[in-house]
């Protein structure tokens, strides 16, 4: 209980650390939020009456307080472009995003931990061979680019799939639920989803395939080998679930890393999302919303950083044991 | 070869040693002349925008053969305008464009508010350009009510901004747009000049063939805002004219005709114009369209503060009357040639009974601008229905006096130029708006496809360079006809924009024929010319940098 409640407070602590860099990140950030916010043309007595407003003229301190007093309450503030409450614009883009990335997270680490343990099995093979390159090629390559010959390939070559959006144009749903189980999202999402998931595989097959290479190595490999076990239990049931410790650490931490870092995905397909937001925000200076955006983003990560931990000490009992002597 | 530079180097530094203690003539008029400081040239980022990029860098290479020493600076576009509209004393040279606007089919726009020196302080003049004798016959022109006679002004004014050069214009650029030929019959489509295919009257008129009836169009930017009283982008606007009627609409030869009025009377100075509004109109909730509303939507704008982008445009009315429930009039201080086009056909016809409570609700320093309805009420024909990240979706009103024959505008935000193009061969958007692409790619795509069709317009935009005018050495008309003569036209306009453009040499477009003074297409280039043209005035090249005049000095860092 004790642990718990020591890495929650230093959960909180790097919130609050990341939240005051964002928040004077933005503001010494190059051009001002006005300029995209007023019309050229608007006169400098509203130019002013607008700064006020949005509380701009006050001191660079005074500003940071009521934002974080504002953030102890959970309201993010209101952004400049949209013209409604961050958190509302956030919270619309967020499903999305979501499934794209918890979707593609999970296609990439079923098939890197399958890969990976395959891959350390067959060390040496032609498979091995043709297997690794590709991986390592896969994860080094762009997204964008990635991207752009899946929909080339598939989209404008085959006709398979359609080339952007999330939803087929012009249709409507009852609700969002509807909307996010029908199949053509499903269809719509394939190719973002692929992309992402291509990109994504490089390090669950690697990380998966040396610790196995290790794993392999240990007595208990050997004694099963003894045993007259089938390769197939070894590689499974003993060696893979051993191996698999690092492997769950990266799903993690990919959820959070994943979700920051889909503004390219979602660029390349029109997909809607939390990584579009956030690009326009930053662009347009809207500084509550790429905050709240970020914050948000930070505070995936930090939770998912935080269930990573905890969930190391329940599947390895000696990480439990050694923290409490 | 490092040796010989060295050797060179050497010769020159013992050459100036020698010179300072023998005081040779040479020396002493280096000393009295200043080099022109390092300029920047601002450009929007590469990325972003690369063909006024390219431009960029190729218009400093060509004023560094002048002996200039130019950087360029890519930025993204909030930035640049920080600077360049912002703090307007601070920079010397940027690309900058205007783009094509219905409204803006009247030269009046771009002849008064680009360069009337009233609008160098905080206008659209951000260059700073004053002429007394240009500012004349700018206001002579907006109070010509005779077209032929106006047309001598306009040519006036065209000729006048070639002598003086405030502005290196580049290129009016050839935009491309393209439809679905098996969805849509391409005989009821309109081609208006300057604004191609995509314009109000189109979606009217458009007349779907066969089982899709919705008009499904791309934009490629995020929208901002669906606001009567504001603009906040291209996407935007062609959604918020066709929720919105409007008094007057641009008809497809370019001219404004009555659309929501039946009639608009001028007496003869041109002064009071009676307005009779059509029989029964209604807004999309069902509500009548007044005369009240009318005369609402044409005053509220005027409150200081309420909608900064609109007010220009209804500040030359002085009075409004109402005569009966269908008629109005409405007086202006002195006759105004542009004022159908620029005013009664740009304005929103807004509901009062909704926007009335809104307006008055306003918290100090807040405008109409920043008001997001849950819904979008108007008299267009086309209603509201929804918007969301994706796409913004309208649907056909069906008992507007010009009922639009397809079902649904939808408006779909593709960020991806290719993916886009994708879409119009698979048919998930019919009508390709809004394509900043590579012009080839789409004339072969559509090749290939057989079933789209590519439709091309010059702009009423242009792309410029604009220069300074306030700063030396650029406050000076030689040294900014001599930097233009030096740029080549037609390099830039084949390199940077793929030769989809015209050359460009004056702020009436070749898209308004009546208007342009094609005179001004006879524009001198040439480096030699220019080079020329800088040493008759004086300047000097000293060790490979232009300097001024003798007796001018750098004023600026």
């Amino acid at each position: 209980m004790r642990y718990v409640l020591s890495r929650l407070f230093y959960s909180i602590l790097v919130l609050w650390v990341v939240g005051t860099i964002l928040f004077f990140m933005f503001r010494l950030m190059p051009g001002s939020p006005l300029t995209a916010f007023i019309d050229q043309t608007s006169t400098l007595e509203q130019q002013q009456a607008l700064i006020a407003r949005f509380g701009l003229d006050k001191s660079l301190f005074q500003q940071y307080l009521a934002f974080l007093g504002n953030l102890l309450q959970g309201d993010l503030g209101q952004s400049f472009f949209h013209r409604r409450p961050v958190m509302d614009v956030v919270l619309e883009a967020l499903p999305n995003t979501i499934i794209l990335t918890l979707s593609s997270l999970i296609l990439a680490y079923v098939f890197g931990v399958l890969a990976g343990a395959y891959l350390a099995w067959r060390r040496g093979s032609v498979a091995e061979g043709i297997g690794i390159p590709i991986a390592l090629a896969t994860r080094a390559a762009p997204e964008f680019w990635l991207g752009m010959v899946l929909l080339a390939f598939f989209s404008f070559h085959l006709g398979w799939f359609p080339a952007g959006g999330a939803n087929s144009v012009g249709l409507q749903y009852s609700s969002n639920w509807a909307r996010v189980f029908s199949w053509d999202f499903l269809h719509h999402l394939i190719l973002p989803m692929m992309t992402l998931a291509i990109y994504l595989q490089g390090l669950p097959l690697l990380l998966m395939r040396s610790n196995m290479l290790e794993v392999l190595q240990e007595e208990f490999v050997t004694m099963g080998k003894m045993k007259g076990l089938s390769s197939r239990t070894i590689l499974l049931n003993h060696a893979a679930r051993n191996a698999m410790l690092p492997v769950a650490t990266a799903f993690a931490l990919g959820v959070g890393n994943a979700i920051g870092g889909n503004v390219v995905v979602e660029t390349v397909f029109s997909f809607p999302g939390l990584g579009r937001l956030l690009v326009n925000a930053v662009s347009a200076s809207d500084y509550p919303l790429a905050q709240g955006a970020f914050l948000i983003i930070t505070a995936v990560l930090i939770t998912m950083n935080f269930i990573a931990d905890i969930s190391y000490r329940l599947l390895d009992p000696r990480i439990r044991i050694a923290s409490s002597i | 070869m490092s040796i010989t530079r060295r050797k060179l180097l050497g010769t020159s530094a013992f050459a100036a040693l020698a010179a300072t203690f023998v005081g040779l003539p040479g020396i002493s008029l280096a000393q009295s002349t200043s080099p022109v400081r390092a300029l920047t040239l601002y450009s929007r980022a590469q990325a972003a925008n690369p063909q006024q990029y390219q431009a960029a860098e190729l218009i400093a290479q060509a004023w560094s053969d002048l002996g200039l020493d130019v950087t360029v600076s890519g930025l993204p576009q909030n930035q640049l305008s920080d600077i360049v509209w912002y703090n307007r004393d601070t920079w010397d040279v940027t690309m900058w464009q205007m783009v094509g606007r219905p409204e803006r089919s009247d030269p009046d726009e771009f002849v008064m508010n680009l360069f009337h020196s009233s609008n160098a302080a905080t206008g659209f003049n951000f260059v700073g350009y004053n002429n007394p004798a240009y500012d004349a016959i700018a206001e002579a022109q907006r109070l010509e009510m005779n077209r032929d006679a106006r047309k001598v002004l306009v040519a006036q004014a065209q000729q006048k901004i070639n002598e003086d050069q405030p502005y290196a214009f580049l290129v009016y650029p050839t935009k491309s747009y393209a439809y679905n030929t098996a969805v849509f019959d391409g005989t009821t489509l309109v081609d208006a000049p300057g604004l191609g295919i995509k314009n109000f009257m189109t979606f009217i008129t458009v007349n779907p063939t066969g089982t899709q009836r919705d008009l499904l169009m791309n934009v490629s930017n995020e929208l901002n805002a669906i606001n009567p009283y504001y603009i906040s982008g291209a996407g935007d606007s062609w959604m918020t004219e066709l929720i919105w009627d409007r008094i007057m609409r641009i008809g497809a030869d370019g001219l404004p005709q009555p659309w929501a009025a039946e009639s608009v009377t001028w007496n003869t100075e041109g002064t009071v114009a009676t307005i009779v509004i059509r029989d029964g109109m209604t807004f999309h909730d069902g509500k009548p369209v007044r005369v009240e509303d009318m005369i609402f939507s044409l005053e509220s704008p005027k409150k200081e503060g309420t909608a900064p982008m609109y007010r220009p445009f209804v500040d030359p009315i002085q009075a409004m009357t109402k005569v009966d429930d269908r008629t109005f009039t409405l007086t202006l201080a002195k006759p105004n040639a542009a004022f159908e086009t620029s005013t009664l056909a740009k304005l929103n016809i807004i509901p009062e009974h909704i926007w009335a409570p809104l307006l008055t609700a306003l918290a100090a320093g807040e405008s109409a601008e920043s008001v997001v309805e849950d819904t979008r009420v108007g008299s267009g024909p086309f209603k509201f229905e929804r918007w969301n990240q994706s796409e913004v979706v309208l649907a056909a009103d069906k008992g507007h006096f010009s009922q639009p024959k397809v079902d649904r505008v939808i408006m779909r935000v593709v960020l991806n130029v290719e993916a886009a193009l994708g879409m119009v061969r698979s048919g998930e958007i019919n009508f390709l708006t809004d394509y900043t692409g590579d012009p080839e790619l789409l004339l072969s795509t559509a090749k290939d496809a057989g079933n789209i069709e590519v439709m091309d317009v010059v702009d009423i935009g242009f792309q410029f360079l604009a220069f300074n005018n306030r700063r030396p050495p650029f406050n000076d008309p030689v040294f900014r006809r001599a930097l233009s003569y030096a740029i080549d036209r037609r390099l830039i306009t084949g390199a940077a924009w793929n030769g989809f453009g015209r050359p460009a040499n004056s702020h009436v477009s070749p898209a308004l024929p009546f208007w342009y003074d094609a005179s001004t297409e006879a524009l001198p280039q040439g480096a030699d010319l220019a080079k020329k043209m800088l040493a008759d005035a004086g300047y000097t090249i000293v060790s490979g940098r232009l300097n001024y005049p003798a007796g001018v000095t750098e004023a600026l860092k």
